[in-house]
């Protein structure tokens, strides 16, 4: 129960409140900026703002959305290189970390709407949660992470919402790409691709040859998934392979629907943790087949307020859990 | 070199106060942690036998028309304690919960269903009920007992079974019509197969681990999952408050559900 080591060492106990990078950007003219965030860094402690910047074009009224924007002394920076190492916390057991994690990032309009914003702040916001994220797992050696981008039920919501989405996940993705293949972070997209736009289609393709090769850590995406429809193609993909005679009727059982799912594209395809935000207790069609065995985490925070002190308490809470996998101890 | 010698000790005296210092308020820091965590934990067991005898008012009236069906999951060391688990099912018939189904891993409810039913009078299996369980007169219980064979082999065998129809019926040089609707098929496979429950709108897991266990996947799309911790400390008082948390909270589905609307009604 108590600990003899303290928990921050002396020498890194300072808060600097100066930002890592210090590339100035220039705003759009004409432009109105609705609130500017705020983060403070330190060598080992982080506190992220819970505000965010955009913009909009007086002229035609679209949004336009950037990369998160920090502001000290009158200055906006702009975050470049997102994939810096952070160091395991104290708290956390490097042996005893999950290998492959989930996420399904929920809260993005609440929390626009909290703030008086529109829902595109929101995700805006949300897409800095998710870089902290991949960060953090790719730092603390968790081998997979799979976020639930894009459910095949919010194809219902309004048009300029879902394209601003995929838009947005597409800018995102694009933005990365290269940085990913130089960390060796492999992205894997599963779901139904059919309904996208081409071009995000294609950068899909792209990014996935891209940063197939020599990977430290995989990314998967879901886009326009649900865990129903995955476990429908993987038994379209069964009755292919016994109607080309590569497989026979007797033969199917739960293994062979088990290996056509989509996330037979990673090596290990069961989430040991699943992490949902905003305080709904559902799992929402992610995953369905594959969640079996996973802890659950639920969080009250809303996606963009979910930070380093929330992913921790997640790890924490996994770590002290006895997982039996339906056995005994 | 005495005065260099004696300002060396002295600097490490200081450091060494110092980081006695802040060890000692790391202590008295995990005690504060400690001591509130102990608190949280006695504030609950409160607030639940507070519940249990009726002193908290508003857990007194529970709107259990929104929670239709109720899904129950036991680690399967725990489901041998039949008796408890009637206790459960006695707690749930007496607040209004009258569509139950009950999931253990290895079967372990199955075979102790025919003790269940013998002390619930007013009990039937969900094979015996033929209209929609979700609709039914509140009279009597309906029992549902769901292992781990009723999810992912279910799943494979009514696959199968759609396979075998679908060669059947297109057994033109043995071509399968690959533009067949399959989920509804497979909807009407598994029911076929003896899954024929509906989707829960809440699943309550009393175990150690905070994870449904094999509970058919297909099922639980978008049912609320509550962890109630082990079924050796289960209380009525936790029971009630997590069914009205259920019924308080605003359900913030992206779809209108089918089995349930989303409430208005916000936590």
């Amino acid at each position: 129960m108590f600990s003899l080591r303290l928990p921050i060492p002396l020498e890194k106990t300072l808060i600097t409140s100066l930002p890592k990078t210090s590339t100035t950007y220039s705003a759009y003219s004409g432009m109105t900026r609705f609130q500017v965030c705020h983060r403070y860094l330190s060598n080992s402690i982080t506190k992220r703002g819970t505000s965010v910047v955009a913009f909009q074009d007086e002229v035609d009224g679209e949004i336009f959305v950037d990369a998160f924007q920090d502001e000290a002394d009158g200055e906006i920076f702009v975050d470049e290189d997102f994939l810096e190492v952070d160091p395991l916390p104290v708290e956390l057991q490097p042996e005893l970390m999950p290998k492959h994690v989930a996420v399904i990032m929920d809260g993005n309009g609440r929390w626009a709407k909290m703030k008086g914003l529109p829902t595109s702040a929101g995700h805006v916001a949300g897409t800095q949660s998710f870089k902290w994220i991949v960060k953090l797992c790719y730092s603390w050696g968790i081998k997979v992470l799979t976020v639930f981008a894009f459910s095949m039920d919010n194809w219902i919501r309004p048009k300029v919402e879902t394209e601003f989405l995929l838009n947005l996940f597409e800018r995102s993705i694009l933005s990365q790409v290269e940085e990913c293949k130089r960390k060796g972070i492999q992205i894997s997209v599963i779901g139904d691709t059919s309904k996208l736009p081409k071009s995000l289609k294609s950068m899909i393709a792209n990014a996935e040859e891209t940063t197939k090769e020599n990977p430290k850590f995989q990314l998967i995406l879901a886009v326009s998934y649900s865990g129903k429809y995955d476990v429908v193609q993987a038994c379209k993909s069964v009755a292919k392979k016994v109607q080309d005679g590569l497989l026979h009727l007797e033969e199917i059982n739960e293994n062979i629907i088990e290996k056509e799912l989509e996330t037979n594209c990673t090596e290990f395809p069961y989430p040991d943790l699943l992490i949902r935000t905003s305080g709904e207790l559902r799992v929402s069609n992610f995953l369905l087949w594959q969640l079996a065995y996973t802890e659950f985490f639920f969080n009250k925070k809303l996606w963009p307020d979910f930070g380093k002190d929330e992913f921790v308490e997640a790890l924490s809470s996994f770590q002290n859990r006895q997982r039996r996998y339906g056995g005994r101890h | 070199m005495n005065f260099r010698d004696g300002a060396h000790n002295l600097y490490h005296i200081i450091v060494a106060i110092g980081y006695l210092g802040l060890q000692l308020l790391w202590y008295f820091l995990q005690i504060i942690v400690s001591a509130w965590y102990y608190i949280l934990i006695a504030g609950n067991i409160f607030e639940s036998y507070f519940i249990s005898y009726g002193v908290l008012k508003k857990y007194k009236s529970l709107h259990i028309g929104k929670l239709q069906y109720l899904a129950i999951v036991i680690e399967s060391e725990d489901a041998h304690q039949t008796s408890k688990v009637v206790k459960l099912l006695q707690w749930l018939d007496s607040v209004g919960v009258k569509n139950v189904c009950l999931y253990d891993m290895n079967g372990v409810l199955k075979k102790s269903k025919e003790t269940i039913f013998q002390t619930l009078k007013n009990a039937k299996s969900i094979e015996e009920v033929n209209e929609d369980v979700t609709h039914h007169a509140p009279d009597h219980m309906t029992l549902e007992f769901v292992s781990y064979v009723d999810g992912k082999e279910a799943v494979a065998k009514a696959a199968n079974l759609i396979f075998v129809k679908n060669f059947k019926q297109h057994n033109i040089g043995g071509v399968l019509d690959h533009q067949i609707s399959l989920e509804p098929h497979l909807n009407q496979a598994l029911q076929i197969v003896g899954c024929k429950g509906p989707e829960p709108d809440l699943l309550l897991v009393y175990g150690p681990v905070r994870s449904h266990l094999g509970f058919p996947a297909w099922r639980i799309r978008y049912t609320e999952i509550v962890h109630m911790g082990s079924l050796n400390f289960m209380r009525y008082g936790s029971l009630i408050k997590a069914i009205y948390n259920f019924t308080k909270v605003r359900h913030n589905y992206d779809f209108p559900k089918a089995s349930s609307q989303p409430s208005t009604r916000n936590k």
